[in-house]
C-alpha cells in the first residue's frame, strides 16, 4: 500500500516536472515550431523568470535584494514579464538572423544571462542561490500539496495549448508558417515578416520565464546550476523534436514522455552494482541521444507532427460557404 | 492527454513490481550524489566511503533482525531540479528509511525543502557546506556532518596571520562551495587585521588564469589565497602564477588538497610556500585509523576530501536505525541525536557488531566518526577539525592538525 502510495506521488512529481517542461517546450513551439527561430537560449529566459518571482516572493532576506514577500501570483507575472522585456531588446537587435546565426546569439545571450545571476552576489546571492521561496498550497496537508500545485501546472499547461491553438489556426499563425516557409513571398504578400517575428520571439520567451518561475517555487530554491544547458535548454529541444515540432500537442506530450525516461531510467540504474550505477548515470545522457536518433530516423516529423493539411482544409470550409 | 497519463501509469507500475522484486529483508536509505555534473571526481570516493559503510553493517550482522542495509543510489547533478527529482525517487518509489546527501549545497537545499521535510524524512548530508542550510525550518529533519564553511574561513585566515602574513590577494572559483568559504575568509582576515589587496571571483576550467592573476597581482600582496578544485582552475592557477613570477606563496582550502598538485607543480618550488586547511580528521585518532585502514584496503584514498564524512554519515544512519528498533521514518531523527553524540559506549568505524549489542543491551551509544566526534546541534550541524597540509621532505602532502 505505501509502495502505491509512494509510486501515485512519484507520478505526481512526474507530472509537474513534465508540465513544467510542457510549459517551456510550447514556448520553443511558438519560436521554431510556428515560426522556424531557433532560440538555443532557453535556459536565460528561465533563469530570467526564476530569478524575477524568486526575488519578488520570498521573505526579506540579507542574502539577496528582494524579499517582497509579494502574492505568487504576482510573481509568475512579473516573471512572464521581465523574460518578455528582455526577449524584446532581443528580438530587436537578433531577429534577422538566419537560422543557425540566431542559435549562436542566443546562446550567448543565454550564457551571458546565467554568469549575471551568478556573479552579481550583491543581488542573487550569487552561486549560493535564493532560498526559502514559497510554493503554492504548501501549507496544505501531504499529499494535497502535490496534487494542488500539479493541478496548477497542468491547468496552465492547458489554458496555454488553448491559447495557442486559438493563435496557430487564427491569422497570426498561418502568416508565421508562411513565413516560416517562404519569407520572400510572405513579404511580398505585404505582411511585415519581422514584427511578427518579434512577437513570436517575445511570446515564446515569456513561456519560458513563466516555467523558470514554476521551477524556483516548486524547487523552493534557485542557483545558477539549474539553468545549466544541458537540462534548461537542450532537453527541451529534445523534448518538442520528438514530440513534434509545430503540433502543441506534441510539445506537450514530447515533455512529458522523455522528462519521464530522463528521470525514470534511474530506477533502474539505481539497481545495478554501485560500481556500474556510477557509470551508467553518464549511460542516461546518451541514452536520450540514441532515442533522439531513433525519433529522427522513425518519425522525421516527431511522434505527431504538425497538422497542416487539416488545419488548412478546416479554415477554407468556412470561406466556401457564403 | 489521457493516453499519456494511461502510459505513464503503465510506465510506472512496472517499475513498481521491479521494485517488488528486491529482497524483502532490504531496509532501503538513499543515497543522493552529484554522481555526474561539475564534481563528480569529487564524489566517487564519497560514494565509496557510504558504500564501506554499508559493508561493514552487512558483514556484521546487519540491521535488527539480519536485514540487509542497502544504499540506493540517486544522481542530484550538483543541480537543484535533479536533486528534488532524485529525493522524490528515492523517497516515494524506493520508500527509503533516510536519505544521506545530496552532495551540493544547492541540490540539498531544494531535495530538502521540496521533498524530505514535507515528507518527513530525515537527510543527513555528507558534503553539503552552505551556512543557509542551518537556517531550514526542519522540524529537526535536517542534519550534517560536514561542518558549515564559517568554520574553515575561519580556519585559514587564522593560519595566515600566524605565519606573518598582512597583505594577501584572493581568489575563488565562482561555485557555491569555494564562493561561501571565500567570503568567511575575507571577512574573517580583515578581522584579524589583514589587508585584502585584490578579490576576484574567476571562471573555472579556462586554459588559462594569467589576466585573472595579473589582476591579482600588485599592491605588495604577499602571497595568493585560491578557493578553487584542483583540477577545475586552481593547478593552473597556480602554474600561471609562477610562470609569470606574479606570486610564489599560496594558501588554498580543501578543494585544492591533492597529490597531483605536486605531481604537476613540484615538491621543490613548493616546500615552504604553500598550505593548504582541509576539514579533516585526526589522524591520529583511532576512528580514523579504524576507517582509513578499511577504506585503504578497497583500493581508495582516505584522505579524499568527505570521504571519511561519507562513511559517517552512511554509519549514523545504520547506527540510528538500530536505535529506533524499527524502519520507521518518524524515529529517525531523535535516534540520530542519541547515538551520536555522548555519554555512552564508545563506537569506533567498523565496530557494528559491538554496536548492535550495546543497543540490544539497552546501553546508550556514541559514535565518534572517522571525520570527527560528530555531536550535533541544535541546527543539526557538526563543528569541524581542520588539518593544514605543507609539503614533506618526501615530496608528498604531510598533515598537521590544527590546534
Amino acid at each position: 500500500m505505501d509502495q502505491l502510495y509512494g509510486i501515485s506521488l512519484y507520478v505526481i512529481s512526474l507530472l509537474t516536472f513534465g508540465g513544467i517542461y510542457a510549459v517551456m517546450a510550447l514556448g520553443l513551439n511558438v519560436q521554431w515550431g510556428f515560426t522556424g527561430m531557433f532560440n538555443a537560449g532557453i535556459a536565460g529566459f528561465f533563469a530570467v523568470g526564476a530569478y524575477t518571482s524568486a526575488i519578488l516572493t520570498t521573505a526579506a532576506s540579507e542574502r539577496h535584494i528582494g524579499g517582497l514577500d509579494l502574492p505568487i501570483i504576482l510573481g509568475f507575472i512579473a516573471a512572464m514579464i521581465t523574460a518578455g522585456i528582455i526577449a524584446y531588446g532581443v528580438a530587436k537587435i537578433c531577429i534577422r538572423l538566419r537560422s543557425d546565426y540566431l542559435a549562436i546569439a542566443t546562446l550567448g545571450i543565454a550564457e551571458i544571462l546565467r554568469l549575471m545571476f551568478k556573479n552579481e552576489t550583491w543581488a542573487t546571492n550569487g552561486p549560493r542561490g535564493v532560498s526559502l521561496i514559497p510554493k503554492p498550497f504548501e501549507t496544505l496537508p501531504e499529499p494535497w500539496n502535490h496534487i494542488a500545485f500539479m493541478a496548477l501546472v497542468l491547468l496552465i499547461v492547458f489554458g496555454l495549448y488553448v491559447l495557442l491553438e486559438r493563435a496557430r489556426k487564427a491569422p497570426w499563425g498561418r502568416v508565421m508558417a508562411a513565413s516560416r516557409e517562404n519569407e520572400a513571398a510572405t513579404r511580398a504578400a505585404g505582411k511585415d515578416v519581422d514584427r511578427l517575428r518579434i512577437e513570436a520571439f517575445v511570446l515564446g520567451s515569456m513561456f519560458m520565464g513563466l516555467g523558470g518561475a514554476l521551477t524556483a517555487h516548486y524547487l523552493k530554491f534557485i542557483d545558477p546550476n539549474a539553468a545549466d544547458p544541458l537540462t534548461a535548454t537542450f532537453l527541451i529541444w529534445v523534448m518538442l523534436i520528438v514530440g513534434g515540432s509545430a503540433n502543441n500537442k506534441g510539445a506537450i506530450v514530447g515533455a512529458i514522455l522523455i522528462w519521464t525516461i530522463w528521470s525514470a531510467t534511474e530506477l533502474l540504474t539505481s539497481r545495478l552494482p554501485d560500481e556500474l550505477a556510477i557509470r551508467t548515470a553518464y549511460v542516461r545522457v546518451f541514452l536520450i541521444g540514441l532515442l533522439l536518433q531513433i525519433v529522427l530516423q522513425r518519425f522525421p516529423n516527431g511522434i505527431l507532427p504538425e497538422q497542416r493539411e487539416k488545419a488548412l482544409r478546416a479554415e477554407r470550409e468556412p470561406q466556401s460557404q457564403p | 492527454m489521457t493516453s499519456t497519463i494511461k502510459r505513464l501509469t503503465m510506465a510506472a507500475s512496472a517499475f513498481a513490481l521491479m521494485a517488488g522484486t528486491a529482497q524483502a529483508a532490504d531496509i532501503n536509505v538513499g543515497s543522493v550524489a552529484g554522481v555526474t555534473g561539475p564534481i563528480a571526481e569529487l564524489v566517487a570516493p564519497i560514494v565509496a566511503g557510504r558504500n564501506l559503510a554499508a559493508e561493514h553493517v552487512n558483514a556484521q550482522g546487519g540491521l535488527l533482525g539480519g536485514d540487509n542495509y542497502n544504499l540506493i543510489l540517486a544522481d542530484s547533478q550538483c543541480d537543484p531540479k535533479a536533486g528534488v527529482d532524485a529525493g522524490g525517487k528515492v523517497v516515494n518509489v524506493e520508500q527509503v528509511v533516510a536519505i544521506i546527501g545530496a552532495s551540493c549545497s544547492g541540490a540539498t537545499n531544494g531535495m530538502v525543502q521540496s521533498v524530505t521535510i514535507p515528507a518527513g524524512v530525515v537527510s543527513l548530508s555528507d558534503s553539503a557546506t552552505a551556512p543557509s542550510i542551518t537556517d531550514l525550518e526542519d522540524g529537526d529533519l535536517v542534519f550534517r556532518v560536514a561542518p558549515s564553511d564559517a568554520y574553515q574561513g575561519l580556519a585559514i585566515a587564522q593560519l595566515a596571520i600566524d605565519q606573518g602574513y598582512k597583505k594577501l590577494a584572493m581568489t575563488y572559483a565562482n561555485d557555491d562551495y569555494n564562493a561561501g568559504i571565500a567570503a568567511v575568509f575575507e571577512q574573517a582576515f580583515q578581522d584579524l587585521g589583514g589587508e585584502i589587496t585584490a578579490n576576484q571571483a574567476h571562471e573555472p576550467n579556462k586554459a588559462s588564469y594569467r589576466s585573472e592573476i595579473s589582476t591579482l597581482s600588485g599592491n605588495d600582496a604577499e602571497g595568493l589565497a585560491i578557493f578553487a578544485y584542483y583540477g577545475g582552475s586552481g593547478i593552473t592557477i597556480i602554474r600561471n602564477s609562477l610562470e609569470n613570477g606574479l606570486f610564489d606563496k599560496f594558501m588554498a582550502a580543501d578543494g585544492m588538497f591533492d597529490a597531483s598538485v605536486i605531481e604537476q607543480i613540484g615538491a621543490d618550488i613548493l616546500r615552504d610556500n604553500i598550505f593548504i586547511t582541509q576539514s579533516a580528521s585526526d589522524y591520529a585518532d583511532d576512528s580514523y585509523k579504524a576507517f582509513a585502514e578499511a577504506f585503504e584496503a578497497t583500493g581508495n584514498d582516505p584522505i579524499a576530501p568527505y570521504a571519511a564524512h561519507g562513511y559517517d554519515a552512511s554509519f549514523l544512519l545504520a547506527l540510528a536505525i538500530e536505535k529506533a528498533g524499527s524502519a520507521d521514518r518518524g524515529a529517525i531523527g531523535a535516534a540520530l541525536r542519541e547515538v551520536a553524540s555522548g555519554p555512552g559506549t564508545v563506537i569506533r568505524p567498523g565496530e557494528w557488531e559491538k554496536a548492535k549489542a550495546a543497543i540490544a543491551a539497552g546501553e546508550d551509544i556514541n559514535y565518534e566518526g572517522a571525520s570527527g566526534n560528530v555531536d550535533f546541534d541544535e541546527a543539526g550541524d557538526v563543528g569541524g577539525i581542520y588539518s593544514v597540509n605543507t609539503v614533506g621532505d618526501d615530496g608528498n602532502w604531510e598533515t598537521n592538525l590544527i590546534q
